[in-house]
C-alpha cells in the first residue's frame, strides 16, 4: 500500500504529527502497537481521512541510499507500506521504541544511532525521585532526521520521546514532545 | 512484683534465630523480651534462597550438618506446614561436572553419604529427571532425587514471633540495642533506642541472648567479648515466575549460583559468596559481575533462565564464625555456635547463639533456650518440635480457602496460602475489603488490615514481608500508592501515606536497578511515570 | 547473556499497565469478571504455582481479543485465558454448549428439517422451553438453517464448470455459509469466477472448531484441526491456495491451532488468505481488473469485527470497499457487538451481551446507513437482531457492485 507519510507510533507525538499532516492534505497511515499510556484518541485523525493500523507494529524497513522507502509490519506480512516520508514516534522503553539489554540500548526497528552510556551503573540514581539517566537516552538526529551508521536518513523524522533528551516519565514534557512533532510536520511539508 | 521493664530473658535480634528462641523461651514459661532494630526477618533471614534443605548439600563434607538438616526438615514439614512447600529436589550432574571430577562416581559417593545421614536419596535417569522437572538442563547426565523443599522465611519468622507473643512475649521492633547495663562482670540488661520516636529505654533480665546474626559481632563487643565473625555476602536473583517446580542443585562441591528454588510465585537463583567488611553489611549492592555469574550458573541448571524476566536482585550476609578450637581463628565453624560467655569469657548473664542456618533455627533456639533455662534454674522441656506454629495447625490452602463464605475470590485464596489457618481472622465485611490492593500477588485490603492489627506492621516493607504486597511482576508500580493509603489509614495517621510510599519506592528501586534492562527497565520507566506524573495527558488540552 | 524475554503467550512481558482493562467489553458490563489482566497474565503466575488459583469467572471472557490489540507489550492475553480454561476447567460442557458448539453436527440435522426447525425456533413457547431447559436465551433471534446446504447446491449447479478456469483456488466455506447462509458462498463463487478463478471445495473440510474451543470441547476441536490441516495439505499439493470468507474461522486456522490446540500449521498457514486481502492485492497490482456496474450506489457503514481487528487485516477490507465507485463508506468506531460467537446465545450472557453491543448499535443508528458492511457472521445476527439494519458481507457487496459479466470478459481471457 502506498501513502504519502507513514507515522510509526500512536502516542502523543505520532498522533499529533499524523493529524496535522493528514489535515494538510497528505495521505497518512498511523501504525500503533497497542494503546498509548497517554491515551491519545485517533478520532480527529480518522475524521480527516487518516488510516490507523491498531495493534500492529513495524518490524523492518528497506532503505535505498539515504532514504527509507518502505516498511513491513507484523500483521500485514509481505504487504509493504510505502511512502515518501516517515515519522518515527515509538517512544522510549515502555513502548519499545528503545530496547535495553544487559549492556546496550538500541533502536529495534531500523537500528538507528543512539545516544547512551554503555556503563549500566551510570543509568540509575539510587534515589527513586532523583533524575535517572536512562530516561535521557534516545535516537540521535542531525537537522531533524535520524542517523544510521552516521549517515543521515533524509526522510525519517524522529519525534517525541524516542529522541535523546526527551522524556515525560519524570515530569511534564508535553511542550517538548509537541514541538518535536511540529518540527517533523514542518520538515515533511517542506520536502 | 517485677516492674514492666523486667524480664526473665532479653533476646537481641528479630531474625529467625531470635524469633525461634523467643518462642521456645516463652513456651517454657519464661517472661521474654525480643528487641529488633528494624523489622523482623530483615537480615540474613529474609535474604536467602528460601530453601528447605534436605541436608544433601552437606552430606559429603559435613555429615553432622546433614543429619541436623534432615531432622529439622522433617520437623518443619510438620510444625510449619503453611510456610513450607514440598517441591522435592534434584541434584543434577552435567558433563562439565564430570570433567571437573564430579561425575557419576561422585554421584554414588554423594548418594551413599546422604543415606548414611538419613536422607532419602535415589538416582534417576536423565529422562526421568526431565519428566519430573521439564525446565531442567536437558543435557544432564545424571540426577538424584532428595527431599528438598522451599520455605518462606518471612512467614516462618512471623509465625515464630506471633507464637512467642501468644505465649506472653513482648516484642519490640524498630528498637535498637545501644549498650548493656552492666555491673562488674555481670550483664543486667540492655539500653535501647526506639528508632522511630528517638526515645531511650532500659530493660533488665538475668540473661540476655545475642541472636543478632552478623551484627552479633558488634553486640558481643559491647559486652567486651570477642566472637571471630566474618561477613560473607551472598547475592541472589528473583525471576518473574515459577520457572521450575522442583528445587534444582548441582551434584558437585558447593559453589556459586548452584541452587534454583521455586518459592511462592517466583524462582530464586543463588548465591555468590564474598567476604566483605563489616561496614558494608548495611549497604549491600549487587554488582553486574555477580549478576552475570548467577545468570551463567543459573542457565546451567535451567537454560530457560536466559530468557526469563528478572524481577530484582538482593544480597544477604552469612555470619561465618571462627572455630574457637583453632587458635589462629582461620577455621570456620560449620555448625551451630552456642556460647556461654560466663564459662568462655567470664561475663555472666550473656549468651550468644550464632552460626547455623535457617534450616536449623529451631534447634539453635532449643540449644540457646536450654542454656538460658539452666542459668535461670528452670526445668522445662522443649516442645517446639511437636507444636505446630500459628497458621500451620491446619493450614493447607485447599482446606483454608474452603472456609470462606460464598464464592472464594483470588484474594482469599492468596491469603489462605500466606496466612494459613489464621486467614480465618480476615474480615471481609465490605466490598472494599475484598478488593485487591496488590493484583500481582492477590493481596486484599482485608489482609492488609489484618497484618496491621495482628502482625506488627509499620512500613510497607513490613507489610511486604507479611503479605507479599509489591513483590510481584510490577514491583509495586500499581499497588504502592493504594497500599500506602490503606496502611496509613490502618495505622490511624493518613498523613503518613506519602512517606510510606516514598520509602518503599526507594527500596523496590534498589533491587530493580541491579537488573535494569529488558522488561524490567520498561517497568522502571513505567514506575517513574506512575509516581512522577501528576496529571495524565488529555488530548483536549493540546 | 540474557536474550529477549520468552514466556507462554508473552505473559511475563506484561507491565501491569492495565490498558487492556480499558477496552475489555465484559469487564465494563459484568462485575463478576476480573478482567483480562487478572484473568490472563496475573492469574498465570499463580496458576503455575497451584491449580487452585484457577478462577471460574474466566468463562465470562468472550475471546474478542480486544485486550491483545490494546496491549503495548504483545501479551497474548485472551490466549492465556483460553489456555487456562482448557487446562483447568473441571466442568464438562453442558448439553446446550455442546449443541451450540457442534455447528457441523447440528447443521446437517437441522438443514434436513429446516422449515420445521426454523418454524419451531421462532415460536415463543419453543424458545421459552429452550430457555428453560438448556439455557438458550428466549429473547434471542436464533440463526435460521437453510433447506439446501451450499455444498449440495455447489455440487449440483457449479462444480462441473470450475475446471474450465485458468487459475484455481480452494474455498474454505465454514459451517455458517454452508448451513445457515449459502447465499454468501454463492456470491463468493460468482465473484471469484468473474475474476477468472475456478473455485474448489476442500475434500474433507471440517468445522474450524472455534465454537468447540469456546465451549471447552478441546479434544473434538483438536480432531477438527488435525483433519483440516491434512485436508489443506492435499489442496496445496494441487497448487491451490486456500481462500476463506469468515474472519473467525481464519483466525482459528491461523492463530488458535498452534497457540491453543498445539496443532502445527506451519507451511500451510502461509497459503491461507482471507478473501479481502487476496482480492485487494491482486486488484492493486493490476492482476485483476474489476468492472463496476454503471450507476450502482449505496451508503454503508463498516463494522470491523473483533477478530478482524486482532488479525489486523481490516485495512484490506476498507481499502477494497473504497475501490467501489458508487459506495459511500463510513467507518464505525471499533467496538464489540457483544455476541462473540456462541457467547451471547447463552442465557447467563444475554444481558451483558446486549450491554456490550449498545455503543455499536447507537453508532449504527446515528450513521443511519442502508446497510452495515461486516465480514463476520455472528456480528450479522447480533446487529440485525438489535438494530434492524441489514448486514452485508463485503463479498456480497462486491457481487452486487461488480458487473460480473464484463468483469468476467476482462479477466477470463
Amino acid at each position: 500500500m502506498r501513502f504519502d507519510v507513514v507515522i510509526i507510533g500512536g502516542g502523543l507525538a505520532g498522533t499529533r504529527a499524523a493529524t496535522e499532516l493528514q489535515k494538510s492534505g497528505l495521505k497518512c497511515i498511523l501504525v500503533a502497537e497497542g494503546l498509548s499510556l497517554n491515551n491519545c484518541p485517533k478520532n480527529e485523525f480518522k475524521a480527516a481521512g487518516g488510516t490507523v493500523l491498531q495493534g500492529d507494529r513495524v518490524v523492518s524497513g528497506v532503505f535505498e541510499g539515504n532514504r527509507l522507502i518502505r516498511v513491513f509490519t507484523e500483521k500485514l506480512g509481505n504487504e509493504p507500506l510505502e511512502a515518501g516520508q516517515f515519522v518515527l514516534a515509538t517512544g522510549k522503553y515502555f513502548s519499545r521504541g528503545l530496547v535495553a539489554d544487559m549492556d546496550k540500548v538500541y533502536e529495534p526497528v531500523f537500528n538507528l544511532d543512539i545516544e547512551y552510556d554503555s556503563d549500566r551503573l551510570t543509568w540509575f540514581d539510587p534515589s527513586f525521585a532523583a533524575p535517572q539517566r536512562f530516561l535521557e537516552f534516545g535516537v540521535k538526529t542531525s537537522g531533524g532526521v535520524a542517523l544510521k551508521g552516521g549517515v543521515p536518513i533524509v526522510n525519517l523524522f524522529p519525534a517525541g520521546e524516542v529522541l535523546s533528551g526527551v522524556s515525560s516519565a519524570q515530569g511534564d514534557a508535553t511542550e517538548q514532545i509537541l514541538n518535536s512533532a511540529r518540527e517533523a510536520v514542518r520538515a515533511i511539508r517542506r520536502n | 512484683m517485677p516492674s514492666k521493664n523486667e524480664f526473665d530473658v532479653i533476646i537481641i535480634g528479630g531474625g529467625i534465630t531470635g524469633a525461634g528462641t523467643a518462642r521456645d523461651c516463652a513456651m517454657r514459661g519464661l517472661k521474654v523480651l525480643l528487641i529488633e532494630r528494624h523489622d523482623i526477618a530483615t537480615g540474613a533471614t529474609g535474604r536467602n534462597h528460601g530453601l528447605l534443605h534436605s541436608g544433601a548439600r552437606y552430606a559429603v563434607k559435613d555429615s553432622e550438618s546433614a543429619e541436623e538438616c534432615i531432622r529439622e526438615n522433617k520437623i518443619l514439614r510438620s510444625i510449619a506446614s503453611n510456610c513450607v512447600e514440598d517441591t522435592g529436589g534434584l541434584f543434577i550432574t552435567l558433563l562439565e561436572d564430570e570433567e571437573a571430577g564430579f561425575g557419576l562416581d561422585y554421584q554414588q559417593k554423594f548418594i551413599d553419604a546422604c543415606l548414611r545421614a538419613g536422607i532419602e536419596a535415589r538416582a534417576i535417569s536423565p529422562s526421568e529427571a526431565r519428566e519430573m522437572e521439564p525446565s531442567v538442563n536437558p543435557s544432564l547426565i545424571g540426577a538424584v532425587v532428595v527431599p528438598d523443599g522451599s520455605v518462606d522465611p518471612f512467614r516462618l519468622c512471623a509465625a515464630n514471633v506471633t507464637d512467642a507473643a501468644m505465649h506472653g512475649a513482648k516484642v519490640l521492633v524498630y528498637t535498637e540495642f545501644i549498650d548493656f547495663i552492666r555491673e562488674g562482670d555481670t550483664i543486667l540488661g540492655v539500653k535501647v533506642l526506639d528508632t522511630r520516636t528517638g526515645l531511650k529505654a532500659e530493660y533488665r533480665a538475668p540473661v540476655t541472648v545475642n541472636a543478632a546474626g552478623i551484627w552479633g559481632h558488634g553486640v558481643a563487643q559491647k559486652a567486651g567479648v570477642h566472637i571471630g565473625m566474618y561477613p560473607a555476602k551472598g547475592a541472589l536473583l528473583v525471576f518473574g515466575h515459577r520457572v521450575n517446580n522442583v528445587v534444582i542443585n548441582r551434584c558437585r562441591k558447593s559453589a556459586d549460583g548452584d541452587i534454583l528454588v521455586p518459592g511462592d510465585s517466583v524462582t530464586v537463583i543463588g548465591t555468590t559468596s564474598t567476604k566483605i567488611p563489616f561496614e558494608e553489611c548495611d549497604h549491600m549492592e549487587v554488582t553486574p559481575e555477580e549478576v552475570r555469574l548467577l545468570l551463567r550458573e543459573g542457565c546451567a541448571l535451567c537454560p530457560a533462565l536466559a530468557s526469563t524476566r528478572i524481577l530484582r536482585a538482593y544480597a544477604g550476609v552469612r555470619p561465618l564464625v571462627a572455630d574457637d578450637s583453632d587458635p589462629t581463628g582461620r577455621s570456620i565453624s560449620r555448625g551451630i555456635v552456642c556460647l556461654d560467655h560466663e564459662t568462655r569469657d567470664g561475663v555472666k548473664g550473656f549468651v550468644s547463639i550464632t552460626g547455623g542456618k535457617l534450616m536449623t533455627y529451631r534447634l539453635m533456639a532449643e540449644l540457646a533456650t536450654d542454656l538460658v533455662c539452666r542459668k535461670l534454674g528452670v526445668n522445662q522441656a522443649c516442645s517446639t518440635a511437636e507444636t505446630p506454629l500459628p497458621g500451620s495447625v491446619d493450614g493447607r490452602i485447599e482446606t483454608v480457602s474452603k472456609r470462606f463464605e460464598g464464592k472464594v475470590t483470588a484474594g482469599q485464596k492468596g491469603a489462605a496460602g500466606r496466612q494459613g489457618d489464621l486467614a480465618g481472622k480476615l474480615r471481609f465485611d465490605s466490598e472494599a475489603d475484598k478488593q485487591l490492593v496488590c493484583e500481582c500477588e492477590n493481596v486484599t485490603l482485608a489482609e492488609i488490615k489484618y497484618a496491621v492489627a495482628e502482625l506488627g506492621v509499620r512500613t510497607l516493607g513490613d507489610l511486604r514481608r507479611r503479605t507479599r504486597v509489591g513483590m510481584g511482576t510490577c514491583q509495586g508500580t500499581l499497588c504502592i500508592r493504594k497500599a500506602a493509603k490503606a496502611l496509613a489509614e490502618a495505622l490511624g495517621d493518613p498523613s503518613l501515606e506519602s512517606k510510606l510510599a516514598a520509602d518503599y519506592l526507594d527500596e523496590r528501586w534498589k533491587g530493580m536497578r541491579a537488573v535494569g534492562w529488558g522488561d524490567t527497565l520498561r517497568e522502571m520507566e513505567f514506575m517513574q511515570r506512575v509516581y512522577k506524573f501528576e496529571k495524565p495527558y488529555s488530548y483536549d488540552e493540546i | 547473556m540474557q536474550e529477549n524475554n520468552i514466556s507462554t503467550g508473552n505473559f511475563e512481558q506484561c507491565q501491569k499497565c492495565s490498558l487492556c482493562e480499558t477496552v475489555c467489553p465484559v469487564m465494563a458490563n459484568n462485575p463478576d469478571y476480573g478482567g483480562p489482566k487478572r484473568s490472563g497474565p496475573d492469574g498465570q503466575r499463580y496458576r503455575l504455582k497451584n491449580g487452585i488459583f484457577y478462577d471460574d469467572s474466566l468463562k465470562y471472557c468472550l475471546n474478542c481479543k480486544r485486550c491483545e490489540v490494546a496491549c503495548p507489550s504483545g501479551v497474548r492475553i485472551a490466549d492465556l485465558i483460553q489456555q487456562a480454561r482448557i487446562e483447568f476447567s473441571q466442568k464438562s460442557p453442558k448439553l446446550r454448549d455442546v449443541m451450540l458448539a457442534s455447528t457441523d453436527q447440528m447443521g446437517p440435522l437441522a438443514s434436513a428439517v429446516a422449515p420445521i426447525v426454523n418454524f419451531s425456533l421462532g415460536l415463543a413457547p419453543v424458545k421459552g422451553l429452550l430457555d428453560f431447559t438448556i439455557g438458550l436465551d428466549h429473547r434471542r433471534t436464533l440463526p435460521k438453517y437453510s433447506s439446501e446446504t451450499f455444498v449440495h447446491w455447489f455440487n449440483k449447479n457449479a462444480a462441473s464448470r470450475q475446471d474450465s478456469y485458468k487459475k484455481h483456488i480452494s474455498y474454505f466455506h465454514g459451517c455458517y455459509a454452508n448451513y445457515n447462509y449459502p447465499q454468501l458462498a454463492k456470491d463468493f463463487v460468482a465473484v471469484m469466477n468473474a475474476f477468472g478463478y475456478g473455485v474448489h471445495l476442500i475434500e474433507g473440510e471440517r468445522c474450524c472448531g472455534v465454537a468447540k474451543i469456546a465451549n471447552g470441547m478441546i479434544p473434538a476441536a483438536t480432531r477438527d484441526a488435525k483433519a483440516n490441516m491434512s485436508a489443506f495439505s492435499k489442496s496445496l499439493v494441487k497448487g491451490r491456495d486456500i481462500i476463506t470468507v469468515s474472519t473467525t474461522c481464519t483466525m482459528t486456522l491461523l492463530e488458535e491451532y498452534p497457540e491453543l490446540l498445539k496443532v502445527d500449521n506451519s507451511g500451510i498457514k502461509e497459503h491461507i488468505s482471507l478473501v479481502e486481502p487476496f482480492l485487494y492485492k491482486a486488484i492493486e497490482s493490476g492482476e485483476l481488473k474489476p468492472v463496476w456496474k454503471e450507476g450502482w450506489k449505496a451508503r454503508a457503514a463498516y463494522h470491523c469485527p473483533c477478530h478482524q481487528e486482532r488479525l489486523g487485516l481490516g485495512i484490506f477490507t476498507t481499502e477494497l470497499l473504497k475501490m467501489i465507485p458508487g459506495l459511500e463508506l463510513t467507518e464505525l468506531e471499533s467496538n464489540c457487538c457483544g455476541i462473540a460467537g456462541t457467547y451471547g446465545f447463552k442465557k447467563e450472557n444475554f444481558k451483558v451481551s446486549q450491554m456490550i453491543g449498545k455503543k455499536l448499535f447507537d453508532d449504527i443508528a446515528s450513521a443511519a446507513p442502508e446497510f452495515v458492511a461486516c465480514e463476520c457472521e455472528t456480528c450479522k445476527w447480533q446487529i440485525e437482531m438489535s438494530t434492524g439494519v441489514p448486514v452485508k458481507n463485503p463479498v456480497s457487496i462486491l457481487a452486487e457492485a461488480l458487473d460480473l459479466e464484463k468483469t468476467s470478459e476482462l479477466n477470463c481471457r
